[in-house]
């Protein structure tokens, strides 16, 4: 199983007014770790008032930089995204997972495609970091990128991809779609929906040549762009999609421990939430949570039900129960009150869990 | 950029999700069913047929049993990966059940699932010989080439890819199995044993790809985890594999 390393951080760029660019160091002997592949994300934790975070971000170096970079855009009411954008600074050392994602496709040198890249907003991180390391090492190749954002205030990166333009004049081309911004082609103001896409295609963007097309940016963003790329004829296999990891800026509320707790009596009522339903049963002591939903004919998730798989994972509401084995769950799940439902035992009269959580 | 779309409405308009991070719960839970399922089969599949790989006639049936042993493992091996990537401990998973275990050849299990792992109830049976062996991995080779073009269409990208990529190979282990029946369709003298097997193991493929009025479906549906219906599928499957029977043994499977 993936595990933490210490990360220093050697330098915390602004790149517009609410996002960052940090750059990592590896601790020692984690440097191997951290080879990525570009387009990957770092998945960071940290502990905010006695509750652990994670939040990944993407990559935005490309292979060739020699360096490890993310970046980071504040996100209103995000814990995590606010410290790094205002409460992070050089010197500093933050915990992090190797690299993970596979928003990505092998490189070949002797390579001469064409690729499109769309980005909204800080979706550009990694695309950026797959625009830069394809142009240094597929010479044949060329990337065209469709970059949407607010105004031209809100673009992180202008200036390095009008670098990148002059390095790689020829091979590289960006369309900047403003939403607010007017600019001198009426097309590239607005939204990136299905039809501006289709539009782009028409003119601006070969699309029966393209080989392969990078997404990243809001959902209904991806979804426009990816209908107009089916409708031109590309297949499912040369489509990659990047989601943003999901926003979650609230914090989970802690679980309640019922007053009363357990009794003698080897019995007890147990509310099972699934799928938006709710069914209190009677059920024993001596038998899993799982058990249960199953034999009150709930269609709860199992596979192995041997505490490997997690399939099965529900979180406690109210009440205690004994997992009495958990090869999956990571502690900071448990600490918030997911359990192995195949593998727990209630303890108290009265246990409330819930698996659409 | 404004985002005010649900992650459960996306997915309902067809879109993809990428990494753990993304996943609701609910979609996490029928999405580790889905991979328990595939991991099992194929586990339990390439338990079964490597006992079978010295009960081939010749070297060359030996090479296709040995390939097609090996390549499920290693499919098993991919799809398990990416459940790793949601915490599954997979050298665990592994070893936590005995996947050469059979249940007696006259069981009837329907489409009942064991109770300690996610195998599809066909997997339970034992396989008799070579001939039956064949018989059950075209039957079975060609439900699993329809159910991949299906899953290839998942709305988890790093699995669609995975199915994407291993469909071909998949492909060509229902194909050695038509070389192999072929083979045996040379001699007259195994017709009727090939025709028991099929009558065998026909029932059991077709159970395999479920019934039809589970709430599930709708619920997979909505997730983008399925697309078509299990009658469907199985349609077509049938039709698949009632086209290579005629080719080579001049009939069809009842039913």
């Amino acid at each position: 199983m993936a595990r933490f390393h210490e990360l220093t951080v050697t330098e915390v760029r602004k790149t517009i007014r609410d996002a960052v660019v940090v750059t990592l160091k590896p601790g020692n002997g984690a440097a191997d770790a951290f080879d990525f592949t570009q387009g990957q994300y770092l998945t960071f934790r940290r502990d905010f008032d006695g509750e652990e975070l994670r939040r990944s971000y993407s990559i935005c170096a490309g292979k060739d930089d020699g360096q490890l970079q993310v970046g980071i855009k504040r996100v209103d009411g995000g814990a995590f995204s606010t410290w790094a954008n205002e409460g992070l600074h050089p010197g500093d050392t933050i915990e992090a997972m190797p690299p993970m994602g596979g928003f990505f496709t092998p490189l070949d040198v002797a390579a001469n495609k064409h690729y499109v890249g769309f980005a909204g907003g800080s979706g550009i991180t990694p695309v950026l970091s797959i625009l830069k390391t394809t142009l240094a090492r597929e010479p044949g190749s060329s990337f065209t990128l469709v970059y949407a954002n607010k105004a031209v205030s809100t673009i992180m990166f202008r200036e390095e991809l009008e670098d990148l333009k002059n390095t790689y004049m020829g091979r590289f081309n960006v369309l900047h779609i403003l939403e607010t911004d007017a600019q001198e082609i009426d097309l590239f103001t607005g939204l990136v929906t299905e039809e501006k896409c289709a539009d782009l295609f028409k003119g601006w963007i070969d699309i029966a040549h393209v080989d392969t097309a990078f997404i990243c940016g809001p959902e209904p963003m991806m979804l426009g762009i990816a209908s107009a790329l089916r409708a031109a004829g590309l297949d499912d296999g040369r489509i990659k999609f990047e989601l943003f990891a999901s926003g979650q800026p609230g914090r989970l509320a802690r679980k309640t421990v019922s007053q009363g707790a357990a009794t003698a009596a080897n019995q007890t009522s147990a509310a099972i939430t699934l799928d938006g339903a709710t069914q209190t049963v009677t059920m024993g002591k001596d038998r899993t949570i799982l058990d249960a939903a199953l034999a009150n004919a709930m269609d709860a998730p199992f596979a192995c039900k041997a505490g490997v798989c997690s399939t099965c994972r529900c979180r406690v509401l109210e009440g205690e129960v004994d997992m009495i084995a958990n090869h999956a769950l990571e502690d900071y799940e448990v600490e918030k009150g997911y359990v192995l439902s195949c593998q727990s035992y209630p303890v108290t009269d009265r246990v409330v869990v819930d698996y659409d959580q | 950029m404004a985002n005010d779309m649900s992650i459960e409405s996306y997915l309902a308009q067809g879109g993809v999700l990428t990494s753990p991070g993304n996943v609701p719960p609910r979609y996490r839970a029928e999405l580790m069913r889905l991979m328990a399922t595939f991991v099992d089969s194929a586990l339990a599949g390439a338990a079964g047929f490597a006992d079978v790989i010295n009960d081939g006639p010749g070297i060359t049936e030996r090479i296709a049993a040995s390939r097609i042993v090996l390549e499920k493992l290693d499919h098993a091996e991919r799809v398990l990966k990416i459940m790793g990537d949601f915490g599954a401990d997979t050298d665990r998973y592994a070893n936590h059940h005995p996947w050469t275990a059979r249940l007696p050849r006259d069981a009837d299990v329907g489409a009942i699932r064991s109770e300690h792992d996610m195998r599809l109830a066909v997997f339970n049976y034992p396989l008799e010989g070579w001939a039956d062996a064949v018989v059950m991995n075209l039957l079975m080779g060609r439900a699993v080439c329809v159910q991949l073009a299906e899953v290839s269409r998942v709305s988890y990208q790093p699995l669609a890819e995975v199915f994407r990529a291993i469909a071909p190979v998949e492909i060509r282990h229902a194909d050695l199995a038509e070389e192999g029946l072929e083979k045996l369709a040379c001699d007259p003298a195994n017709h009727e044993g090939l025709a028991a097997s099929v009558a065998y193991w026909a029932p059991r493929v077709a159970d395999s790809f479920g019934g039809d009025s589970s709430a599930r479906a709708e619920l997979l549906g909505s997730f983008g985890l399925r697309h078509n219906t299990n009658a469907t599928l199985r349609d077509r499957w049938r039709d698949d594999v009632n086209a290579t029977l005629a080719r080579h043994l001049r009939f069809e499977m009842s039913g």
